[in-house]
Order: structure tokens, then C-alpha cells, then sequence
């Protein structure tokens, strides 16, 4: 190829956009640097569930697991996990992009995912190792210095002399290197919105209040739908959407929480016949290919009603009350539930303003990177410059993957024009 | 036992298999003994240059016999060595075997355990000892691309082909092109980018654009096509390697759906769209001497409802609400506000004083004086309401283009919801078909704003470029042959074939750029003709045979490598997975290649329990494989019946890749049977 140099295409964000981007990149013969702050590549969606009852239910979970296994096997992407833009320059044309990467505490070659570092830690409230969601992420663990004691203070060191493989060297510097760019996609993606933003549905105090984050983790690890605090089956299971959408603070739609909202319940139902379930939403928004269908099953499974509830508390029996106003009747109803899942929306990256500031790019006033092109999402003010999935604003997987698969199409054009 | 030709073992071991119960030198000696067999004990903690200076040492120059990798978790572990193997001894991956340790060292007693790792070593070695190495091919391919459509993402899709140099056909039923903005106002003239596009193709060399034209044939496979389309000059045959299809939606008033009457106060979006770019029609249907005009807006209340069609609303809502005597309603069931700026662009109106009411039924509209009159139950104002409107504007329906069931049966796609042209399945996303070298973009697809069309064009271009190059692909040479003596020529494989991979000059022919290896063919053909390499009849059979019935209780699940498989690795990762000793794992290049006689034959071998373990129904990525694979099971546990054996034994489940959990949970239930 014409425009074939030897200098690597920086995708900064390994989620499922930034893997899609560094995986056509590299399908294309050009070599690619997949930049991930956190020590493990997937991104957010790497925590999903398959939310499959009897048929798949086209969440699209599976794909990012898919396309994780396939970045460990491609030789022409180079992986820098734990690893932080700190300044980026662009005198001549190429990024000069500055990183400083959190050395490998634990070594892949040597640890065998034993887990005796995780279980013996004494810091593991507050984090001081990581873990990884899927089988293709190794080592499964890592040192988080934010949270190991060693770092605070030195006082504990326990993890490295108990490790027999000898894997784990908590004295490993942290190294600072630059990397020369003739492109970069940014797909640094976003954070599930913050649930107690909406203060009065208890987040954060009534521990049966959890969030869709987390229960699909939950579910995800395989864990039974236990009753916080209580460990029976839930019974009832109440669904609230639009959860730091559609609201003054996040005047948006988020676009996924209906779809993995609905989806969950579904699964839920699936695997626990005798549960209640209910959404309370606003409005629902298609759901998969067949939207219609898709809502009319659901409607067999689970009871719809379309209005949020008022107010939430809790009752005797540690149920949660739910007071809502009947659409039809216009009375004032209370129903009481088990376990009430907040469906989170997608809001802007935590580091989307450093980011912006670093790469000269504007933001949108709701905060995620503003694309300068309402035709062609990926494009920034900026030549060879390109945004990838939800770091420009919310988008399921799917629309992530057709997103940076049309970026690395943007890259090309941009890398055949200039050479 | 047989191992036919030799194997070469390499054990990679640090530190980790002596403390989890195995001894790695008397576990390689053990292994030594095997016939045909040479060891090599390797430490995948070593620098690269060390191990690949001992791999040089054991291999010779270059890997020729079949390799069989033994380690704990291997995969992530010894990545620099199975990356040497492959790159710099440049072993055939067919012939490279990867055995997880992990499964056998779960086994409480030392002696159990080293059984089963030489039970799980020697099944790999006896398979791989069969394998051939895949060869490849270039395969020389028409860089001709056929882009049906003329939708603006068929447009882009067709411009960025040609002046990437590749020759495109752009063939349309329409006549002249007519691609619309699914939210803008229509019908409409393009804004600025959108009208340069139209005259890029317009004048491109590389470019024919065929308008009024019908696809009236459609043969053979990817990279070499044959489209007869009829065209106004005449018929048009060539050849094409790959097509793009993106015909346009068709948006039609469909007053039905609203079951409204007829009425010139009563217009569909469209008219409502036309009347506001008039001056004229504006002054007579929204007379401005009036004090009030009452405009009533529906969407979302009938079928099904797109926000593109919310966004027309809106638009003409902020237009007629920009006129000082309109009253504006938006009367909507769900409001599908699932694109970037709907939410805020609804919000603005309100503030600008639209009035939203949320409905769950569609309003009652009666005539009275002339006027329409809805009425309708306000969940707001809790009563029913009566609203007397100069004009009711009822949403359109957003519809596949109507000729797709056509383009569906001759280019032999797998069926879709709704009229569109992709199969419901996420391994399609974003732009595949079941057959390589077809793609589905934008409109062909679902409805969807114009920029993720715009988006998915370029998907597809790149799709293009990579399968195409310079006109040459680069296909799998001798994965599924075909026994040209024993094909009855019944046409079972090509009916069959999910990807249509087969076509047929007197024997089947199977077509290796297309071919996905997936077996369907293979099980199903009734004259066992079809064999897929390394995963043949003898190989599977012979696998079987080696089953050590000591294990017990000796239980085989046939797996699918897209799911089960993937959940099994996974499952060997958590801790206390604790799968029984004599459960073995066939891996299978997918669900389609699990012949009835391999159940048969185990249940003949004394396996006390047989799983069939594939993706979920609508998730496997050869269509309805897997549920060939639950049909065959079906069959099998008729004949089982029929044979005294509790058909019972004989277990099929779907499973996703992520859910490890499954995985356990339906060896469990089988074993609890048992
Ligand atoms: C509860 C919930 C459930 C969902 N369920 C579904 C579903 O079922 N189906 C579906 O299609 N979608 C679902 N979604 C949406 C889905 O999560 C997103 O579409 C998808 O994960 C976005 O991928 P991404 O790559 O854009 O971002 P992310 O997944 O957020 O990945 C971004 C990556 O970039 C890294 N990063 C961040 N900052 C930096 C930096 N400065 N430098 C380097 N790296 C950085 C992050 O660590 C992260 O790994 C759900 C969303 C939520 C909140
Ligand atoms: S439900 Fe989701 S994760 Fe499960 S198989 Fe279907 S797409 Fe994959
Ligand atoms: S193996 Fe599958 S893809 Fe290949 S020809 Fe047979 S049925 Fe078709």
C-alpha cells in the first residue's frame, strides 16, 4: 500500500469500538497501537450477560467476547494496557503522543490466574486488585497502586511473596514513552450515569436499589438473584428506565437502556418463572430488528407501565414500595418489590474535558467529544483525527462496531491523501 | 491406541503443575511413551529468544509433524510460544493442537489426575496425528461491484468503490434516482455534501449508473457473480465480485393505518411538508386572519414508528409554531426519541408551546362542521378531551423497499424481519449477509438515520476492499471436498449450505472463498460425499474409539467452537468447575458438522452419556445449523429408543460463549440423570 508506513495508528480506548478500529486497522496491513487506561482491553461491554432465554435475545454481548479473543491473536496491533495519554503535540502533521504506563506488576508469562493474590490481599475493599471480566483478558489480575497498600505506605507486600509463580514484582517502574502517530481514533467511550442523580429513588441507601451496571454483572458471574441482605430469590423485580436520561441533566436519550432493560427482564423471567417483573418507563424505543414483535412478547412477560415512579420507600418487610400514578385510573398506586434495578444511561466519559483540552477538540454540552460533521459522526475538526462509539454519544454495540469500522474507513482516505 | 505419524509434545511448564498436583517430568516421560512420540519440557516464562532457540533445537528448521501444545491455560500463557510456532517454525495451525492442562488437574487424587491428562493428550494427539495441513489459494476474482440502490448510502458506497478503482454497477428500479433523508422534510432537494454526492456518480468514469433497471438473474458465488439485469437499452449480463445492496425505503402515506377518513383537513406528513413549503397552500389551510389555527400532530400511535418520523414532526411543529396563530399538538403513544438531539429538539418545541400528550389509544376523529374532531382520553388532565382541529396530520409508514422478498429469493439470503434483506442474527453486524461478498447497508437493513447509513457504507467499502484487493482473494485450499464419485447429485448440500457456498457442473463443487467450513453439508449429505478437512468422518471416529470407557463416567459433549467451546475454556477458569473425570470435549468446527452417526457410534462405544452443546437458536453464524444439530439429536434418540438405549442419555443444549455457567449447569443435569 501506497500510504504503508511505519509509524502506528494510535487507537487510544480498547473497548469495543477502539478493538473493532485496531482490528480493521490491522486487517488492512497497517501497523496499530491500542492505548487502554485500565488493565484490561473490552471496555465496558465486557461485563455484559448473555441475556439469551430459550433464543438469543441479539444483545450483542457476545460479540465483544468475540472480537477480545481475536485482538490477542492479531500480531499487528501492540497492546499497551494501564496505560495514559499525559501530553499530545502535533508540530509536524503527526501526533506526538505522550503515555505513561503502569508497568505489568503482575507478569502474564509467569502468573497462571491462580488468584491467591486476589484472596490473600487485605485491601481489597479499597480495590488494591483488579479483575478481569472474561477468560481472554490475562492475567486476570492486576496491582491497582490507587489501592495497594504497598504504594500507600509500604506496609505490605503480601501478594508478591505468596505469588509461587514469582509473578508478581510490585518494585516494577512505571515507564513514560512517546509514540509518533500519523492518525488517531479516539474511542474512549463513556460511564454509566451516576443513579443518584436522581436522588429519591434511594440509591445508594436502600441496598434493594441496584443498578442495571450492576446487575448485569451480577448476572454475568452467575450469581443468583438473591435479595441483598437476605440471600432468597427475589419474587418481584421492578424495572425503572431513563435513569440519567431524559432528564434537565441529561437532556438525551441514551439508546441502549430500553433494549438491555427489557432484555434483562426477559432473562429474568426466563430464569426464574414465578418472579413478577415490571418496567415503569416513558416511552419505549424500538427494540432489535423487529421492534413490534419484540414488545409484544415482552408484554406477555413482563407488565409495562408507562409512567416513573414518584417516590420510593421502604416497607416492613424491607420490600421497596413504589408509588406511581395510574394512567388509566389517574390514582395514586403503591406496589411493593424485592429488588428495583435503575436502568443507567450513558453519560459522557469522566475524562472527556482533559481529553478535549489535550487533543484541541470541543465537547457537547452534554459533555461527550463534538463530532463536526452531523453526515459523517467519526470526524472531528481536526484532519486525521476520528471518533469511534460512544465517546461521541450513546450507541449500542452494534452501532459502536459499524461506527469504528467507518473511522478506520476515514482513517484510510485520510492516510492514502497524505502520502 | 493410535497415533499414525509423529507427534511432537511440547509440555510448557514454569512453576505452576508440580503444586497443582502434576509432576511435569513424570507426567512428559509418561507421555514419551507414547508410539510416535517426542517430548520437549519448555518454560513459557522464558524470554522469546531462549525459547525459540530451544524450539530450534527440537523442531529442526522448520515444524513439519503435528504439534501438540500441553500447558495450563495455554492460550494466554504460552502466547509467545504458540506465536512462535506459528510465525517462525511456520507450523500449519491445522496441525497445532492446544490441549488445556487445567481440565485434568481439578481431580482430587494425584493418580486421577495424571490419568487424565494422558487421557486428554492422547485423544488431541490421535486427532492431530490424522490432520492435513490447510493449504491456501488465490483465488482470482472480479473487482466489478454491483451496488443495488439509491439510497444515499448506496451512492456513497458506489462513489467511494470507483474512486477507490474498482468498476460499480449502481442498478436501481427508479428512474431517475431518488434518494431521500428519512428525517428531513420530503420529498426534498439535498442539502449541500448530499448533492455533491449525487453529481460525483453522475460523472465518475469507473461508474455506470442503470436506472429503471430489474435483476432478473443472479448466479454463482463470491468473487465471481453473474448479474443479468434487465435494463430501458437492453439486457445487461456481467460478472461481479461482490455486491452492496441499499435500496431505498419507501415511505407511504398509509392513511389506513390510522383508519382515518377522507378529508382535505386530514394530510399525511408528507402533504403537511408540501403545504409549508407553499406560501400559497399555507395561507389557505392555516389561514393567518384567523385567531387561532388548531394543528393536531400523530405519531407513534399506530404500527410501527421510527424517530426519524418524529424528527418530520417536530420540524413541522417548530414551523408552524414559528406562526403566531398556531396551536400545536403532538399526539404520541411512545415517542421514539432514540437519536442524537431528539429528546432536546422535542424539549424545544415544548417550550416554544407544543403541547405533548401522551396517549395510549388512538383518538376517535369524527366530522363535525367541517372540522375534524379528535377526541381522546388526556392522561394529564385525567378526562377525555375533545379537540377541534383545522388540520390532523397523521405520521407515514417506513417501509423495506418493495421488491426485497424478489432480491432475497435470487441472491439467496436467509429470510429477514419486516421486509428488510439482513438476517436477525448479531453475527451479521453490522453489514454481512449469510454469503460473503453480499452486503446489506443502511436502508437495506432497517430504518435508520441517514449518518449510521453513511456509516454502514463505509463498513461495506472496506468489507469490499479486503475481500476483493486487487483481484485476487486469498481462500482455504481443500477444507471441504467433495468425493466426486460418490455425489448422487440430490442437491442436498446445495439447498443446505448456509453461506451458498456450492454450485454445481455435474458433481457438487464447493466454492472455497464462500465455503465457512461449517460441515452442514458434510452431516447431511445423504451419500457421506462431502468430507471437511481435519474434521472428517475418520478423524471423529477414531476419536471416539480412543475413549478410555475406564474414565468414568465416561460422558463426550460435541461442541461447537463458537459458543460451547468458548464457555468450556472459560469454565476451566473458574474455580471449583470440578467437571467429571471422564468428560471429554470434541471440539467441532460448528453444530453443523455433528453427525447423527457420531452419537450413534459413541453410545456403541459404551458412552454412558452424549451432550450436543451449540449456540443459541438465531445466534449460530451458519444460519439454522444448530438446529440441524437439535433435529439430528431428535432423530438420534428415536433410533436410541428403538435400540433399548435410554434416548434420555442423549442431551442438546444452547449455550452462548459467555456463559461458562451453562456450560456446567448441562453437564450437571446430565450426570445427575446418569
Ligand atoms: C448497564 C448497561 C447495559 C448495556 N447493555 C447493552 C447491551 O445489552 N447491548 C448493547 O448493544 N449495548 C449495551 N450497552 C451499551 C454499551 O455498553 C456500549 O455501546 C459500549 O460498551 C460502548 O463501547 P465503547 O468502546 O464506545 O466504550 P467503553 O466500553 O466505555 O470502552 C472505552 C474504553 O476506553 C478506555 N479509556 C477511557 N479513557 C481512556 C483514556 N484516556 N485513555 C485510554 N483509554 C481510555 C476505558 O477504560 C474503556 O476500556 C449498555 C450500557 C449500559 C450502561
Ligand atoms: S443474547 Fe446476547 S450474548 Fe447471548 S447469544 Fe444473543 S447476542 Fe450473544
Ligand atoms: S461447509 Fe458449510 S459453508 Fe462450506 S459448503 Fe458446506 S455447508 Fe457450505
Amino acid at each position: 500500500m501506497a500510504f504503508f508506513n511505519e509509524k502506528p495508528v494510535v487507537v487510544l480506548g480498547g473497548g469495543i469500538a477502539g478493538i473493532t478500529a485496531a482490528l480493521e486497522l490491522a486487517h488492512l496491513g497497517l501497523p496499530v497501537a491500542l492505548v487502554e487506561k485500565s488493565p484490561f482491553f473490552g471496555g465496558r461491554a465486557a461485563h455484559f450477560a448473555c441475556k439469551a432465554t430459550d433464543t438469543c435475545q441479539k444483545c450483542g454481548a457476545c460479540l465483544v467476547e468475540q472480537r477480545l479473543r481475536d485482538l490477542i491473536q492479531e500480531s499487528g496491533v501492540t497492546l499497551y494496557p494501564h496505560t495514559e495519554l499525559i501530553q499530545a503535540q502535533r508540530p509536524d502533521g503527526l501526533f506526538h503522543l505522550t503515555f505513561r504506563r503502569q508497568p505489568q506488576r503482575i507478569d502474564p508469562h509467569r502468573c497462571i490466574n491462580c488468584g491467591i493474590c486476589y484472596d490473600e490481599c487485605p485491601a481489597i475493599s479499597q480495590q488494591a486488585i483488579l479483575t478481569g471480566s472474561s477468560p481472554a483478558q490475562h492475567p486476570r489480575y492486576a496491582i491497582n497502586p490507587a489501592g495497594c497498600l504497598y504504594f500507600r505506605d509500604g506496609s505490605c507486600r503480601i501478594c508478591q511473596e505468596l505469588c509461587f509463580p514469582k509473578a508478581i514484582d510490585l518494585d516494577r517502574p512505571e515507564t513514560t514513552f512517546t509514540l509518533e502517530a500519523p492518525a488517531l481514533v479516539l474511542a474512549t467511550g463513556y460511564q454509566p450515569a451516576d443513579p443518584r442523580s436522581r436522588p429519591h429513588y434511594g440509591y445508594g441507601f436502600l441496598p434493594r436499589v441496584i443498578t442495571g451496571w450492576e446487575l448485569e454483572q451480577r448476572l454475568r458471574d452467575g450469581a443468583a438473584l438473591e435479595i441483598p441482605g437476605n440471600g432468597r430469590p427475589a419474587r418481584s423485580i421492578a424495572f425503572i428506565q431513563c435513569v440519567g436520561s431524559r432528564d434537565q441533566d441529561h437532556p438525551y436519550c441514551s439508546r441502549v437502556c430500553c433494549a438491555y432493560g427489557l432484555r434483562l427482564a426477559r432473562l429474568i423471567r426466563h430464569r426464574l418463572p414465578e418472579c413478577r417483573l415490571a418496567t415503569f418507563y416513558m416511552d419505549l424505543q424500538n427494540i432489535g430488528l423487529d421492534a413490534q414483535r419484540f414488545q409484544e412478547e415482552a408484554l406477555a412477560e413482563v407488565k409495562l407501565i408507562r409512567v416513573l415512579p414518584g417516590d420510593v420507600a421502604t416497607a416492613a418487610d424491607g420490600t421497596i414500595k413504589l408509588r406511581y400514578l395510574d394512567e388509566v385510573s389517574g390514582q395514586a398506586l403503591s406496589t411493593a418489590f424485592d429488588l428495583v434495578v435503575l436502568a443507567v444511561g450513558i453519560a459522557p466519559g469522566p475524562e472527556n474535558p482533559r481529553l478535549a483540552e489535550l487533543l484541541h477538540l470541543d465537547l457537547t454540552p452534554e459533555g461527550f467529544i463534538r463530532s463536526h460533521d452531523d453526515l459523517h459522526r467519526t470526524a472531528t475538526g481536526q484532519p486525521g483525527l476520528f471518533l469511534a462509539g460512544t465517546v461521541e454519544g450513546p450507541r449500542s454495540i452494534a452501532e459502536c462496531i459499524a461506527q469504528a469500522t467507518a473511522a478506520v474507513q476515514q482513517v484510510r482516505n485520510y492516510l492514502e491523501a497524505a502520502s | 491406541m493410535s497415533i499414525v505419524r509423529p507427534i511432537d509434545f511440547i509440555v510448557t511448564h514454569n512453576l505452576e503443575l508440580r503444586p497443582a498436583g502434576l509432576d511435569p517430568r513424570d507426567f512428559s516421560l509418561l507421555v514419551a511413551g507414547f508410539p510416535n512420540t517426542r517430548v520437549l519440557l519448555l518454560d513459557p516464562a522464558l524470554p522469546a529468544d531462549q525459547q525459540e532457540a530451544r524450539l530450534k533445537a527440537f523442531l529442526h528448521e522448520k515444524a513439519r509433524s503435528p504439534v501438540v501444545l500441553a500447558a495450563m491455560d495455554p492460550q494466554t500463557r504460552g502466547a509467545v510460544t504458540l506465536k512462535l510456532l506459528l510465525e517462525k517454525f511456520q507450523l500449519n495451525p491445522e496441525l497445532l493442537t492446544v490441549v488445556d492442562l487445567q481440565a485434568a488437574l481439578e481431580n482430587p487424587d494425584p493418580k486421577t489426575r495424571t490419568l487424565k491428562a494422558l487421557d486428554l493428550v492422547r485423544l488431541a494427539a490421535v486427532r492431530v496425528s490424522r490432520a492435513v495441513p490447510l493449504g491456501s489459494q488465490e483465488v482470482p476474482v472480479s473487482r466489478r461491484v454491483l451496488v443495488w440502490g439509491d439510497s444515499y448510502p448506496a451512492l456513497k458506497a458506489a462513489g467511494d468503490l470507483a474512486d477507490l478503482g474498482y468498476p460499480v454497477i449502481l442498478a436501481t428500479p427508479h428512474a431517475p434516482l431518488s434518494p431521500l433523508t428519512p428525517s428531513a422534510p420530503q420529498p426534498q432537494s439535498p442539502p449541500e455534501p448530499l448533492a455533491a454526492l449525487l453529481q460525483h456518480i453522475q460523472d465518475h468514469p469507473l461508474l455506470r449508473p442503470v436506472t429503471a433497471a430489474a435483476l432478473l438473474g443472479f448466479e454463482g458465488v463470491t468473487g465471481n457473480f453473474t448479474i443479468r439485469l434487465c435494463t430501458p437499452v437492453g439486457p445487461l449480463k456481467e460478472q461481479v465480485g461482490a455486491v452492496i445492496l441499499a435500496p431505498e425505503l419507501e415511505i407511504a402515506e398509509a392513511p389506513e393505518r390510522y383508519g382515518l377518513p377522507l378529508h382535505p383537513r386530514i394530510l399525511s406528513q408528507t402533504r403537511l411538508e408540501q403545504v409549508l413549503a407553499s406560501p400559497k397552500e399555507a395561507a389557505a389551510m392555516l389561514d393567518p386572519q384567523t385567531e387561532q389555527v388548531v394543528v393536531a400532530l400523530m405519531v407513534g400511535l399506530a404500527g410501527a414508528s421510527y424517530p426519524p418520523a418524529l424528527r418530520r414532526a417536530l420540524s413541522a411543529a417548530s414551523r408552524l409554531l414559528n406562526r403566531s396563530n398556531c396551536q400545536v399538538y403532538l399526539l404520541v403513544g411512545d415517542a421514539k426519541v432514540a437519536e442524537p438531539g431528539l429528546e432536546k429538539f422535542l424539549r424545544q418545541n415544548q417550550d416554544a408551546g407544543l403541547v405533548l400528550c401522551k396517549l395510549s389509544q388512538l383518538p376517535e376523529v369524527t366530522l363535525k362542521e367541517d372540522r375534524p374532531h379528535l377526541t381522546f382520553f388526556d392522561p394529564v388532565m385525567r378526562e377525555s378531551l375533545e379537540l377541534a382541529a383545522d388540520l390532523v396530520v397523521y405520521e407515514e409508514a417506513y417501509r423495506a423497499a418493495s421488491g426485497n422478498a424478489e432480491l432475497a429469493r435470487l441472491l439467496r439470503l436467509q429470510p429477514a424481519p419486516l421486509g428488510f434483506l439482513q438476517g436477525d442474527n448479531v453475527h451479521n453486524l453490522p453489514v454481512a449477509t449469510c454469503r460473503r461478498g453480499i452486503y446489506v447497508v443502511g436502508p437495506a437493513r432497517a430504518v435508520m438515520d441517514l449518518e449510521e447509513g453513511l456509516a454502514e457504507a463505509d463498513a461495506a467499502v472496506l468489507a469490499v476492499q479486503s475481500l476483493l484487493g486487487p483481484g485476487v482473494a486469498s481462500a482455504p485450499l481443500g477444507r471441504a471436498q467433495v468425493d466426486r464419485g460418490r455425489c448422487v447429485l440430490c442437491l442436498t448440500c446445495y439447498r443446505l449450505c448456509p453461506h451458498g457456498a456450492i454450485v454445481y457442473d455435474s458433481r457438487a463443487d464447493i466454492k472455497e472463498l464462500a465455503c465457512q467450513g461449517c460441515g452442514v453439508c458434510a452431516s447431511e449429505c445423504p451419500n457421506d460425499a462431502i468430507q471437511i478437512r481435519n474434521c472428517t468422518d475418520d478423524q471423529i471416529r477414531a476419536h471416539i474409539r480412543t475413549l478410555n470407557p475406564q474414565l468414568a463416567p465416561r460422558l463426550v459433549a460435541f461442541m461447537c467452537r463458537n459458543s460451547a467451546w468458548e464457555a468450556y475454556q472459560a469454565a476451566l477458569k473458574l474455580k471449583h468447575a470440578a467437571l467429571p473425570l471422564g468428560f471429554t470435549a470434541i471440539k467441532m468446527p460448528c453444530a453443523g458438522k455433528i453427525d447423527m452417526d457420531y452419537l450413534i457410534r459413541a453410545f456403541t462405544h459404551g458412552i454412558a452419556g452424549v451432550l450436543v452443546l451449540t449456540c443459541h437458536p438465531d445466534n449460530c453464524k451458519s444460519h439454522k445449523a444448530n438446529d440441524h444439530a437439535r433435529w439430528r439429536v431428535a432423530q438420534a434418540q428415536a433410533l436410541l429408543a428403538e435400540a433399548g438405549i435410554d434416548p434420555q442419555r442423549l442431551l442438546y443444549k444452547s449455550l452462548a460463549a459467555n456463559t461458562p455457567q451453562d456450560l456446567l449447569d448441562a453437564v450437571a443435569q446430565l450426570r445427575a440423570y446418569l
